[in-house]
C-alpha cells in the first residue's frame, strides 16, 4: 500500500537561484500539526514557540538513510554562527506510530542532537501534516518476523519563525551545503 | 638404525615442506576492510558496512549473513528515486568480479542488522558470518567495530 503523489514536479519545477537545496518559498502552506511529542505530550505546531524548524520525516527503523541525514543535519546545524544555532529547531517526524513510541523516538533523536525533537502521531494525524507538504510514505507488507519496509521523503523541510515552508534539503546534500543554505535562510543579512 | 634415520629424515623433510606450503600460500581470495555496524538506540535495526575485495579469480558473490547478535540479517540496497527513499531487499546477493570489489556504505549497500539480541556499545565488536558462493570455504566470520550512529 503505497500514498501516491511525488515531489518530481517540484524537484524539476524550481530554478535553484544558487541555494544547494530547493526554495519552496510561497509554495506550500505554512506548518499546522498535531502530534505527540517524545515525553508523551500532545503538541503543535506552537511547540516551536516562533523559532525556525528544520524536519525530517522518517521512522526508527530505518538505518541506513535516516541516520546518515540527521546526522548530516545535526552537524550542520553545529556549524552554524551561534545566533542561528541557537535559533533553529530541529525534528524528527515518525511516520511509522506502531513501532515508534515517545520512548523510542527520545532515545533516537537524542543520539543526534538534543536540540532534536522526536514526534508521531495517529495515522490520521500524520496524514494531515504531510499532505501540507506533499510528503508520500508507504508501508510493504510485514515479511515472516513481522518486519516491514517504510518509504518516505527523503528530504528535510526547513520552516522559519513565521512557520512558512521555505527550503528542501534534499538528502545528497554534504554538510557545508546545509549549513551554507541554512545561514543564507536564517542568518542575519 | 638405517631405518631410524631414514624415518627422521622423512619428517623433517615433511616438515620442511609444510613450512614452504605455509610460506607460499596464497593469499586469501577474499578481504573484507573497514568492516563497521553503525549503532542504532532504541532496539531497531542497525547497518553494516564494509568492502569486500575478491582476489581470487571466480565471480563471487555474497549470497547471506548471520550473527549471534542479531536475531535476522538482510543484504540491502537503499534507493533514491523522485525525493523518496526505500530499502530493497538483494535477494540474488550481491556479484563481485575477479579483481573487483563491493563498497557496502550508507545510502548504498548496507547489511540490513535486525533484532538485535543485546545493547551494544560503541567500540564492541560483532562478529558477522558473511555467506559466499563461488569460492571455499563458503562461510567467512568477521570481526565488525561498533561505531557511533553520527559516523558517515
Ligand atoms: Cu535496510
Amino acid at each position: 500500500m503505497v500514498i501516491t503523489g511525488v515531489l518530481a514536479l517540484l524537484l524539476a519545477g524550481c530554478a535553484d537561484e544558487g541555494w544547494h537545496g530547493k526554495n519552496i518559498t510561497g509554495l506550500m502552506q505554512e506548518l499546522e500539526f498535531t502530534l505527540t511529542d517524545e515525553n508523551g505530550n500532545t503538541v503543535t505546531e506552537e511547540v516551536f514557540a516562533g523559532r525556525p524548524v528544520a524536519m525530517y520525516f522518517g521512522f526508527t527503523h530505518c538505518p541506513d538513510i535516516c541516520p546518515t541525514t540527521l546526522a548530516r543535519l545535526a552537524a550542520a546545524s553545529r556549524r552554524l554562527p551561534e545566533s542561528v544555532r541557537e535559533d533553529l529547531q530541529l525534528a524528527f517526524v515518525s511516520v511509522d506510530p506502531a513501532r515508534d513510541g515517545p520512548a523510542q523516538l527520545g532515545e533516537y533523536t537524542g543520539a543526534f542532537s538534543d536540540r532534536m525533537l522526536g514526534l508521531t502521531g495517529t495515522r490520521k494525524q500524520l496524514q494531515a501534516l504531510t499532505r501540507r507538504y506533499r510528503i508520500t510514505y508507504g508501508y510493504d507488507e510485514p515479511d515472516a518476523n513481522g518486519d516491514y519496509e517504510v518509504s518516505h521523503s527523503s528530504a528535510i523541510f526547513v520552516f522559519d519563525a513565521e512557520l512558512e515552508p521555505r527550503l528542501m534539503l534534499l538528502d545528497s546534500l554534504e554538510v557545508p551545503q546545509m549549513v551554507e543554505d541554512l545561514n543564507r535562510l536564517l542568518g542575519s543579512p | 638404525m638405517k631405518l631410524a634415520s631414514a624415518i627422521v629424515a622423512l619428517v623433517v623433510l615433511l616438515a620442511g615442506a609444510l613450512w614452504w606450503v605455509g610460506q607460499v600460500a596464497p593469499e586469501s581470495p577474499i578481504e573484507v576492510g573497514n568492516a563497521r555496524v553503525r549503532l542504532v538506540p532504541g532496539g531497531g535495526p542497525m547497518a553494516g558496512y564494509m568492502e569486500i575485495r575478491n582476489h581470487s579469480e571466480d565471480v563471487i558473490r555474497l549470497v547471506g549473513a548471520t550473527s549471534p547478535a542479531f536475531g535476522n540479517v538482510m543484504i540491502h540496497r537503499t534507493i533514491v528515486s523522485d525525493g523518496r527513499a526505500r530499502m530493497e531487499h538483494q535477494s540474488d546477493g550481491v556479484q563481485i568480479l575477479p579483481g573487483d570489489s563491493a563498497v557496502f556504505k550508507p545510502r548504498d549497500l548496507h547489511l540490513m542488522l535486525m533484532q538485535p539480541r543485546g545493547a551494544l556499545e560503541v567500540g564492541d565488536q560483532v562478529e558477522i558470518m558473511l555467506r559466499f558462493e563461488g569460492i571455499a570455504p563458503a562461510e567467512w566470520p568477521v570481526a565488525f567495530t561498533v561505531v557511533p550512529v553520527t559516523s558517515q
